[in-house]
């Protein structure tokens, strides 16, 4: 993968400038998050393994008095 | 409380900080006015209870009212002052204790020395040439200098438990969901925790049970009833099985973790070799789930102010804005999956061991270090330990054990007895045990003034 072109297109993506000096940065830490990723999809997932996000819906009692 | 004393606690603390706050470094802004009122309130109305008149700070990512919270970064001094203080705080005052001030972390908690840019790196009351670690090295290190008995901080990936292990103190992480974080600023919702630092275990129980008890306002706080822990202290490790965590945690050990867990495990009487699977596996995903949403939390400032974000974390934080989702949601399935067969491994045992970092208190600037045989980055590989316990919220505390590194005999490392979830009171009485064995302590540091010789050395940013 050319982690330097992915930068620039992700970047773009999200409308994040990246500065000349930051750049060889990012794609350092890019390459480090990819083999973090590698190691995460290494291990096979099932259909019962949910993500660790659950969802809280907000009642009006829960509001702080500020925001109700 | 006898009478005048949380006027006394107050001043003798602010005289502390006044004496010795110049070499280490630990505080960003004190409430000497606030204190001292405060605590001559407490002495009028002759306040009563475990923590009257006891004076504590907290990192400077929770609020205090009139002031604006910095969470360790440039960026936030433009902020409006808070309006109120932290949810932790008003529920410590309430009990009695006294807030005296703000201290030094990792910008925006992302970091695990305390090497901050903007504030000066807080520096380690043993030996002022090296790292207190962090992200809460402010909390660390104030409470191990003695200019406060009790500090909060914040631990994502180990930014209780690292600081605490390398400044010599105690350090409480306790459930993930436990203590509500309502008024303090965040890093990643889905990994943050608080909790509290001391000299004394029973202390930390103390100032732990005050804090319990849910709130609405932090979607991930769990509303259970308070479980009170300081009247269970001493039945101490009666009971308790004990197991010492292999595999992941013994090979990214260094000789002074290793024998510092071997210590402990003799105390405690552990000989159950404990087996989690796949930890590297999790510490990644801790890792990636950190990178995106601590980047997406400051996605607006990224794309304007890149330039005013710390060096040190700065490349990261824009690299996390630009993974792709996939590997988010992967990480955080494999985070369920694995609190999964964690739990299944606390079948047969209550407590485990495992190192709190890799080794002790490296010198300030120390870029690579030599961990059992292989060379790491040494800023992040000091949460390698940790990580995975925060990944699936397990409770641990953190005890400091003294003289395993041949090499510094004068610094402290720490030991994480870890339980599982809601179990808070089991890590607190074993660390009791410890403590009253002599086995596990936090000593006053002394302080030394480091020769400029030795601070050159250590390529040591100058302090303010």
């Amino acid at each position: 993968m050319d982690f330097d072109q992915y930068a620039e297109q992700a970047a773009a993506a999200v409308a994040l400038p990246l500065a000349p000096g930051h750049r060889p940065g990012v794609v350092l830490y890019l390459r480090l998050a990819a083999a973090m990723a590698a190691q995460v999809d290494g291990l096979a997932l099932g259909r019962d393994d949910e993500a660790a996000t659950v969802f809280v819906p907000v009642a009006p009692e829960d509001l702080p008095e500020t925001a109700a | 409380m006898s009478p005048g004393s949380a006027t006394q606690a107050v001043r003798r603390s602010l005289d502390r900080i006044a004496a010795t706050d110049a070499r280490v470094n630990a505080f960003t802004a004190l409430l000497a006015e606030r204190a001292t009122a405060r605590a001559q309130r407490l002495d009028r109305e002759g306040a009563e209870g475990p923590l009257a008149g006891v004076p504590f700070a907290v990192k400077n990512l929770f609020d205090i009212a009139g002031l604006t919270t910095l969470a360790g970064s440039k960026i936030e001094r433009g902020a409006p002052p808070a309006a109120q203080d932290a949810l932790l705080l008003r529920r410590l005052e309430a009990a009695g204790a006294v807030l005296v001030g703000a201290l030094n972390m990792d910008e925006y908690a992302y970091g695990f020395t305390t090497e901050n840019t903007h504030h000066g790196a807080t520096r380690n009351p043993h030996d002022l040439a090296r790292i207190s670690g962090g992200s809460s090295g402010g909390s660390a290190a104030a409470v191990a200098a003695d200019q406060v008995p009790l500090s909060l901080g914040s631990d994502t990936n180990g930014s209780i438990r690292v600081p605490a292990g390398l400044c010599g103190v105690f350090g409480l992480k306790p459930t993930f969901g436990r203590l509500p974080r309502t008024g303090s600023y965040p890093f990643v919702a889905s990994l943050d925790h608080l909790g509290p630092m001391a000299r004394s275990v029973r202390l930390l129980a103390q100032a732990y049970d005050a804090m319990q008890g849910p709130d609405a306002a932090d979607p991930a706080c769990v509303p259970r009833p308070v479980e009170p822990t300081a009247g269970t202290l001493d039945r101490g490790g009666e009971g308790l099985r004990v197991g010492v965590l292999q595999g992941w945690f013994t090979e990214q050990a260094g000789d002074a973790a290793r024998a510092a867990v071997q210590r402990v495990a003799q105390a405690l009487g552990a000989t159950q070799p404990v087996h989690w699977p796949e930890v590297e596996r999790a510490r990644a995903a801790a890792f990636l789930i950190t990178n995106a949403e601590g980047a997406a939390l400051h996605l607006s400032d990224l794309r304007t102010r890149a330039q005013d974000f710390e060096p040190l974390s700065r490349d990261r934080f824009l690299a996390g804005a630009l993974l792709p989702a996939a590997w988010i949601t992967q990480a955080q399935r494999l985070r369920r999956w694995f609190a999964r067969e964690v739990a299944a491994s606390f079948r047969g045992v209550d407590l485990v061991l495992a190192p709190a970092t890799p080794c002790t208190a490296p010198p300030i600037g120390t870029e690579w270090l030599e961990i059992a045989g292989q060379r790491l980055p040494a800023r992040a590989s000091m949460g390698l330990l940790t990580q995975p316990v925060s990944c699936i919220g397990l409770p641990v505390v953190t005890v400091p054990v003294w003289g395993c590194d041949p090499a510094a005999p004068h610094l402290p490392i720490g030991v994480q007895l870890i339980a599982p979830p809601w179990r808070e009171a089991w890590c607190l009485r074993a660390a009791r045990a410890l403590e009253q064995l002599g086995v596990a302590q936090a000593p006053v540091a002394r302080i030394d003034t480091p020769t400029p010789a030795a601070l050159a050395a250590a390529g040591a940013p100058d302090v303010r």
